[in-house]
């Protein structure tokens, strides 16, 4: 990679990390403008950016409203980058099937987790909101996902992650997918007793749960 | 058995071994703090324990006490296991009083209740009358004598008033905190409990049971016998409502929210089992959804929303944000879930506002004053104190504008940075030596005031209207009322064209309930009203999320004109 190349990647990451999304579109058109590859400019640019702001949001230094300004700096570059990336190997190809549960409509938390997940290189499946049990188990299979990942910020709705897992117990594909769960009102004990497959407390952490899940721990 | 003493109380108690001393507190009907309900996650319920009495007891370790916590001798009282005869003393704050609003803004309205008194001196009885039906009959000339209670359940706390229907005049007024709150402490908790037939029970059975004993007190007071009490209006939330009058709450905790209970009904007193006359009613008055109950009708009422000529917002702020906006008439309402840190719950130092909590805070010529309730030695920060703080911190520059303690500490007035120190590696800005402000704290509040901003952006902007065009701003509710507008504005809960049109009209659902008590024409109004307002549902405006993380950002010091709100 030339040197102009790579600053024009830091500054793109920068523009990211420093929440500028119109900066961030004008740079991504400059990659393509001076023909540099565009899956490079993702990585090492919109990535990179997005993922030094998740750093920051795990030191408690970055909150929400940064976090999810970054991501839409990266949406935008991504907008830009994407029709042009050619096919690439991003190291793993695992997908995630990723949703509010039924009787609940806030996303913030599952917006949160769904960029992280992207970053991280994971092709995530955005069901939304107030998506009924059975709706998460169709898509999964249709999809041949490897997680499903559930949301709730609600105490009254978190019995609907339970039932889940039951309706994949008794489609008897249980097996063939890891559910990992999160929202605040849950704990660890909460998901071992609806037999889910694991339970993080932040958005960071549910990244490195679904790579150890999948086997990936030791993945970029 | 082994038995706790309660040092502080006087008071002991004999539990089986292994119970927590939570329970051993609960049975001693010692009144404090535990949200969680005694899961060990919230860690309000910490207390010290000497050497003896921790060898009398087993102590599950919890995270939610701090390494310094765990050294000083602190344990929690839902994850520590009685095992033998111990002593202890309950923090401060355990049973003290609460400071709780009982009255709002009064509207003028000519006598006129529902329930009326027809002296027939052919049969030498009296009949009471509902409207203009015949509900009972007394012996002997009563019509002097008949009264009505106006209540308010708040989640939580209670207000009643005895009102002589003869004159209108209040008799007497009583509150005491909503038992509920030992059982389940947030709404959705209340909702979740009261979903199963055993929790609606219990929760309806606390419920009435202190209202009961409000009345106690409240005929006691006046000299009156219970049997001339012969109708209550209960305004409050809708999960309040619905656990009141045992209706199953459960449709409540799911999208999209629809409450069974409607209100604008009489229901029989005997039904809720409220200890006034046999024949006695109980007037709900209407409700608009899941999340915008009587307490917000009642308010209407009270407030003269319906009447308010140009454009008026009123903002009941609490642990949800409900709010109206009311434009010549026509009326849209809408509620924010801003979450518990405005009690002070999942607040580091977060406390009610009882004795000892500090309720003021200033940044003035560079160090910090803090004012607590009763003068207090300050012990923890209550909701109007952790408000009045981060304002502090917003307009002198401890926290930036996104939230985050400043990194140019150096530029702060030196006994500013003094305050500074570290907890668990992470740092903190003290008010107190022992009363401080964690990152994690101020994050927890900007969720909740941007999510009561963004509830007013998004009202305004759906009615194509920008801030400065507001007339007026009402702030409801008890909590509201102890805040300071200044406040409200410096930490951008407010915008800043608010300033100077903003006021306090208080309990508007307890005033609003005695309004509908004593002049019974408004529950056709206020029906009538209510059937045309318009419910928003936030979570389904596209531009939610984009307002609500613009909302969370403080004005930056001393110029809130710079405020960008996308």
């Amino acid at each position: 990679m030339s040197a102009d190349q790579e600053e024009l990647f830091e500054r793109l990451a920068t523009a990211v990390f420093e929440l500028d999304e119109a900066l961030a579109a004008k740079l991504s058109q400059e990659v393509l403008d001076r023909g540099y590859d565009a899956w490079n400019a993702v990585e090492h640019g919109l990535l990179a950016g997005v993922n030094r702001a998740g750093k920051l949001f795990d030191e408690e230094e970055y909150f929400v409203p940064e976090l999810l300004i970054a991501a839409d700096a990266m949406y935008a570059g991504l907008a830009i980058l994407r029709p042009h990336i050619k096919g690439h190997d991003s190291g793993f190809n695992r997908k995630v099937v990723i949703g509010v549960v039924q009787g609940d409509t806030h996303d913030i938390g599952k917006n949160l987790v769904r960029i992280m997940l992207e970053v991280a290189g994971f092709e995530v499946h955005d069901l939304g909101r107030d998506v009924p049990p059975r709706k998460f188990v169709e898509a999964a299979i249709a999809l041949k996902a490897d997680v499903i990942a559930l949301s709730t910020l609600m105490t009254t709705t978190m019995e609907r992650m339970g039932e889940v897992v039951s309706i994949l117990e008794a489609e008897q594909v249980r097996n063939r997918f890891k559910v990992i769960v999160g929202g605040s009102p849950l704990s660890q004990q909460f998901s071992d007793r609806i037999g889910a497959d694991g339970y993080a407390p932040k958005a960071a952490q549910a990244v490195e749960l679904t790579k150890r899940l999948v086997g990936l721990v030791n993945a970029a | 058995m082994a038995q706790v003493h309660f040092r502080s109380h006087d008071l002991r108690i004999e539990v089986e071994k292994g119970s927590s001393l939570l329970d051993a507190a609960r049975r001693g009907r010692i009144r404090l703090d535990a949200p969680c309900n005694g899961a060990g996650t919230c860690g309000k319920c910490k207390v010290r324990l000497d050497d003896d009495a921790r060898d009398a007891a087993r102590i599950v370790a919890s995270d939610k006490l701090s390494e310094a916590d765990r050294r000083d001798g602190f344990v929690l009282l839902c994850t520590t296991l009685v095992e033998g005869d111990l002593a202890l003393d309950m923090p401060v704050g355990a049973e003290h009083g609460l400071k709780i609003l009982e009255h709002g803004q009064q509207i003028d309205l000519p006598l006129a209740p529902w329930i009326g008194k027809r002296h027939r001196p052919e049969l030498n009885a009296t009949e009471v009358l509902s409207g203009a039906d015949v509900i009972a009959q007394e012996p002997g000339d009563t019509t002097p004598y008949s009264y009505g209670l106006a209540i308010d359940i708040g989640s939580t706390t209670i207000v009643a008033s005895l009102i002589d229907l003869g004159t209108g005049s209040r008799v007497g007024s009583a509150s005491a905190l909503n038992p509920q709150a030992h059982h389940a402490q947030d709404v959705l908790s209340r909702i979740k409990l009261g979903s199963t037939p055993e929790g609606l029970a219990l929760l309806a059975g606390e419920v009435i049971g202190e209202i009961n004993r409000l009345i106690g007190e409240l005929v006691a007071e006046a000299r009156i016998p219970r049997r001339r009490i012969y109708e209550a209006v209960i305004a409050g939330n809708t999960c309040m409502l619905h656990l009141a009058a045992k209706v199953d709450p459960e449709p409540l905790g799911r999208y999209p929210y629809t409450p069974t209970l409607t209100g604008d009904r009489h229901l029989s007193s005997r039904a809720l089992g409220l200890a006034i006359s046999k024949s006695g009613l109980v007037y709900v008055p209407p409700i608009v959804s899941g999340f915008v109950g009587a307490d917000i009708t009642a308010g209407m009422l009270s407030a003269s929303l319906a009447e308010a000529k140009g454009v008026t917002l009123f903002v009941d702020i609490g642990t949800n944000g409900e709010m109206v906006l009311a434009r010549d008439g026509h009326l849209q309402a809408t509620s924010t879930a801003a979450g518990p840190a405005f009690e002070g719950m999942n607040i580091a130092c977060g406390m009610r506002a009882a004795q000892g909590a500090i309720e003021r805070v200033s940044l003035e010529g560079g160090d910090v004053s803090v004012q607590t309730i009763g003068d207090a030695p300050a012990v923890g920060l209550c909701g109007s104190g952790l408000l009045d703080a981060i304002a502090e911190l917003a307009v002198h520059g401890v926290i930036e504008s996104s939230g985050r303690f400043t990194k140019n500490r150096g530029a702060l007035p030196p006994g500013l940075q003094a305050r500074f120190g570290e907890r668990d590696g992470k740092p903190v800005f003290h008010l107190t030596e022992t009363v401080f402000l964690s990152q994690g704290d101020i994050r927890q509040v900007q969720l909740a005031k941007g999510a009561v901003r963004a509830g007013i952006d998004v009202l305004l902007r759906r009615n194509g209207l920008i801030a400065a065009q507001v007339d007026r701003a009402l702030i409801a509710g008890s909590f509201g009322y102890h805040l300071t507008v200044r406040s409200l504005l410096d930490i951008g809960l407010f915008p800043p064209e608010f300033d100077g049109k903003a006021e306090y009209v208080g309990n508007t659902s307890q005033t609003g309930a005695e309004a509908l008590l004593t002049h019974a024409p408004s529950r056709e109004s206020l029906a009538r009203l209510v059937r045309a307002v318009e419910a928003v549902e936030l979570a389904n405006d596209d531009a939610f999320t984009k307002v609500f993380v613009a909302a969370m950002a403080f004005p930056r010091p001393n110029r809130p004109e710079l405020e960008a709100v996308a």
